[in-house]
């Protein structure tokens, strides 16, 4: 059992749970404690000590059944197909084991290895045990590609002894032939037969699943730090329903970590009124002393997103996140545009971002199939929409600065700067292509505090987290 | 003690409350393995209850520390009777110019100050914070830490020497030692992630709603005066509701809160009216109260379609009217 757990660990690690040692000791001890013959206990013994995250408890489960009751369930179907080989019912198929026992005693079963005794007398716990302790020998943990399972599945029915049991077998079926009973030697043949295709089928499959485990466990750990790393603008339709979860996951962490900060960093001036009233039961002497917490202002967020296709997809990342962290901020307002200009503050407001985004990217609001016009969403922003920016507004703009050769009205983003605490500029496309082509951004990074690439989840997570309050 | 899980689910059950087979295990590997329990999961399933539960079943003392935002060692831990120890210094004026009497010098005089400072520094003028109450108590205890995640991180460190120990350490008296070991409940709702030397610690239980079975079986004990056919139909209401993105979704509590409340009004089923009229005891938003609204529409057309059948005999009467 100890083997089991350990090896279970090592698996949920693969899986990106975090296990320490200690947590597996502990799974051992609870273990220990509660009765095995209970799996529901021991599944919660088990969860309670090495899983700790709530979110780990989907990824726990699938494991789980893998590594404690992936070859039980083979062999309990083994046992069905011999049953349903003889098609008899429960009842029968028990009795029908009986006979079985008697006849292998008369024959000298205690001879037989225990490999043919365990199959034949159908104990599944000892065959589990053997089956384990063989891949084990036959270091199946090795088993990394599909190409080298038929290799496996020789080293595990040798480390399993199959080449005796064939042998022993041979000798029964002589014993078998001169049975006088002719119905039972035609089950007996039966049973037989249908025994050793059943366990060679089972030998198989254990060697297949385990690698399928391995296989599959690498590709997830591969993807899950990739996606972080890939570009917004070649995203599959699930890579995108992924990417979102990761953005709502990579949000939360950015708030904790931020709320962490502003604690350490609050302590202000000594307040006198404070320390003196509590200090009046210490008779006015100053034991404790308090201090004044620094107020700070939460900073006021504009966001102008373009959502022309080519820049979507970042636009809707970069919306989700901001409307994860809204409780940072005194206030989050967003525009987006293509050729002219809308507000999408209500939507956000109102819905959860999934359909906010739908309700915002549906064509209701602006025309989203126009030719991106940069400078005229800038002239009507400044008509329309001043209003929305003061002195303590970051205004952030996501676009790729590609104007189609329309006029750009820089001005107009002169006068947004001008009103705005500070004006961000984060453009998808990689640095190297700024400027060439109807890329306008030269001319207007000029007017901007601060130009940044954001074509990934790190660069976005990296840029939102300068713009946290400190 | 417990003496098994089966126990655990026995005595619990007792006390009327029904607790998965889940939750009596790790009840049971805590009070066998010493281990505090870690309890997590939305807000309203019975997290604080758990820990009632486990004292009353154990006929042990609760000892409660609330967490909140400032909460330091001094509101949890003990503090030293400012007060008191001045009041004894004057009451005790002439004592301790008697032992000062003869000094020469200010230097001696300190010295042999010094030398009786532990009398003020005993735990006589110790003021016990829950956590101290729970490791000096005689008896053993149940000490709940409620929501730990609104306490700062610093707090959490803090109580990690408690939680593997069973001992705090006080600069002036040294290190106490928990002379009987408490049972250990911490509840959280997620507000922020808890460090994993926390949780290292801990045994870990995730208590999610409870589905439709559970929770009809939760009404039967805590508000057996409701008709089977309204608690029937409460539970569909609230099941369904925990399916919409809402900003408070209704736990458990609410749902007995319901329940109550429509029992009081003598309801024997629901309908639109009552529905409309009390829909604000499970969930607490405007927004909210109109998502609600939006979705139990259908599922009341629903209901008055199949009323008359189900009804059979009955003349229909609204139990209000």
């Amino acid at each position: 059992m100890q083997d089991r757990i350990a090896e279970f660990a090592g698996l949920l690690r693969q899986n990106g749970v975090r296990v320490s040692i200690a947590e597996t000791l502990d799974a051992l001890a609870a273990v220990r404690v509660t009765s095995l013959a209970e799996g529901d206990s021991f599944r919660s013994a088990i969860r309670s000590t090495m899983v700790k995250r709530a979110s780990d408890i989907p990824a726990f489960e699938r494991l789980f059944d893998i590594h404690f009751h992936g070859l039980g369930n083979l062999i309990r179907q083994a046992e069905r197909a011999a049953r349903e080989a003889l098609s008899m019912s429960d009842s029968e198929f028990n009795r029908f084991l009986q006979r079985v026992e008697e006849f292998l005693k008369e024959h000298g079963s205690e001879e037989m290895s225990e490999l043919t005794q365990a199959l034949l007398m159908n104990r599944a716990g000892q065959l589990d045990r053997m089956i384990r302790d063989a891949a084990r020998r036959a270091e199946l943990d090795r088993i990394e590609r599909s190409d080298e399972e038929n290799r496996f599945v020789r080293a595990l029915a040798r480390e399993l002894g199959l080449e005796r049991m064939d042998a022993e077998l041979g000798d029964l079926q002589g014993q078998i032939d001169q049975l006088e009973d002719e119905m039972l030697r035609e089950q007996l043949d039966e049973y037989i037969e249908a025994r050793r295709r059943a366990l060679e089928d089972l030998i198989r499959r254990h060697v297949r699943i385990e690698r399928a485990r391995r296989d599959g466990t690498l590709r997830e750990s591969e993807e899950a730090g990739t996606l972080a790393d890939r570009s917004f603008f070649y995203l599959g339709e699930d890579e995108l329903a992924r990417m979102s979860d990761a953005v709502t996951m990579m949000a939360r962490r950015l708030k904790s970590a931020i709320a962490m900060r502003r604690k350490r960093s609050r302590r202000g001036r000594f307040d006198i009124k404070r320390t003196l009233r509590i200090n009046m039961k210490n008779g006015g002497t100053p034991f404790i002393l308090r201090f004044e917490r620094r107020r700070r202002d939460k900073p006021q967020i504009v966001v102008l997103c373009d959502v022309s296709d080519s820049v979507r997809n970042a636009s809707r990342f970069m919306l989700q996140f901001v409307y994860a962290l809204q409780d940072l901020y005194s206030r989050v307002r967003s525009f987006i545009f293509v050729a002219e200009i809308g507000e999408v503050t209500r939507q956000f407001r109102e819905g959860d971002p999934k359909t906010a985004l739908d309700a915002a990217l549906g064509g209701d609001i602006i025309n989203v199939y126009a030719h991106s016009n940069f400078g005229n969403a800038f002239r009507s922003f400044v008509d329309e929409h001043l209003a929305a920016v003061n002195r303590r507004t970051t205004v952030i703009v996501l676009g790729d600065a590609r104007n189609n050769y329309n006029l750009p009205h820089e001005r107009a983003l002169r006068e947004i700067r001008r009103r705005a605490q500070r004006l961000i500029w984060l453009n998808p496309e990689s640095r190297g292509t700024w400027g060439f082509g109807d890329s306008e951004m030269e001319r207007y990074s000029v007017h901007c505090n601060v130009v940044e690439e954001c074509r990934n989840l790190n660069q976005l997570y990296r840029v939102i987290d300068r713009l946290a309050p400190r | 003690m417990f003496a098994s899980i089966e126990n655990v689910v026995e005595r619990f059950a007792q006390h009327g409350y029904i607790a998965s087979r889940r939750i009596a295990t790790v009840v049971y590997l805590a009070s066998r393995l010493e281990k505090p329990i870690l309890v997590e999961g939305p807000a309203g399933v019975g997290k604080t209850d758990l820990a009632k539960m486990i004292a009353l079943a154990l006929d042990r003392e609760l000892i409660r520390l609330q967490c909140y935002e400032g909460l330091d060692e001094g509101k949890a831990l003990y503090e030293w009777e400012y007060a008191k120890q001045l009041l004894y210094t004057q009451i005790l004026k002439d004592k301790i110019g008697e032992v000062i009497a003869g000094s020469h010098g200010l230097a001696e005089a300190v010295d042999r100050i010094a030398r009786e400072d532990e009398v003020f520094f005993s735990e006589r003028f110790i003021l016990p914070r829950p956590l101290l109450r729970a490791i000096r108590s005689e008896r053993p205890t149940v000490l709940l830490i409620d929501e730990i995640d609104k306490a700062d991180a610093e707090f959490e460190a803090f109580l990690l020497e408690l939680l593997s120990d069973y001992q705090v350490s006080v600069p002036e008296i040294g290190t106490l030692r928990a002379k009987v070991i408490p049972i250990v409940v911490l509840t959280s709702n997620n507000a922020r992630e808890m460090s994993d030397a926390l949780k290292r610690r801990c045994l870990h239980l995730y208590i999610d709603f409870p589905d439709r079975a559970h929770e009809l079986a939760i009404i039967k004990i805590k508000a057996p005066e409701a008709s089977a056919e309204l608690a029937a139909q409460v539970v569909d209401v609230v099941q369904s509701l925990r399916k919409l993105d809402l900003r408070k979704t209704p736990g458990i509590s609410e749902t007995l809160d319901w329940i109550k409340a429509l029992t009081l009004l003598n309801v024997e089923s629901l309908d639109h009216e009552l529905v409309k009229d009390t829909i604000d005891t499970i969930v607490k938003y405007e927004s909210d109260i109109r998502k609600a609204q939006e979705e139990l529409k259908s599922y009341l057309r629903e209901l008055k379609l199949r009323r008359p059948a189900a009804a059979g005999g009955d003349d229909g009467s609204t139990p209000l009217s």
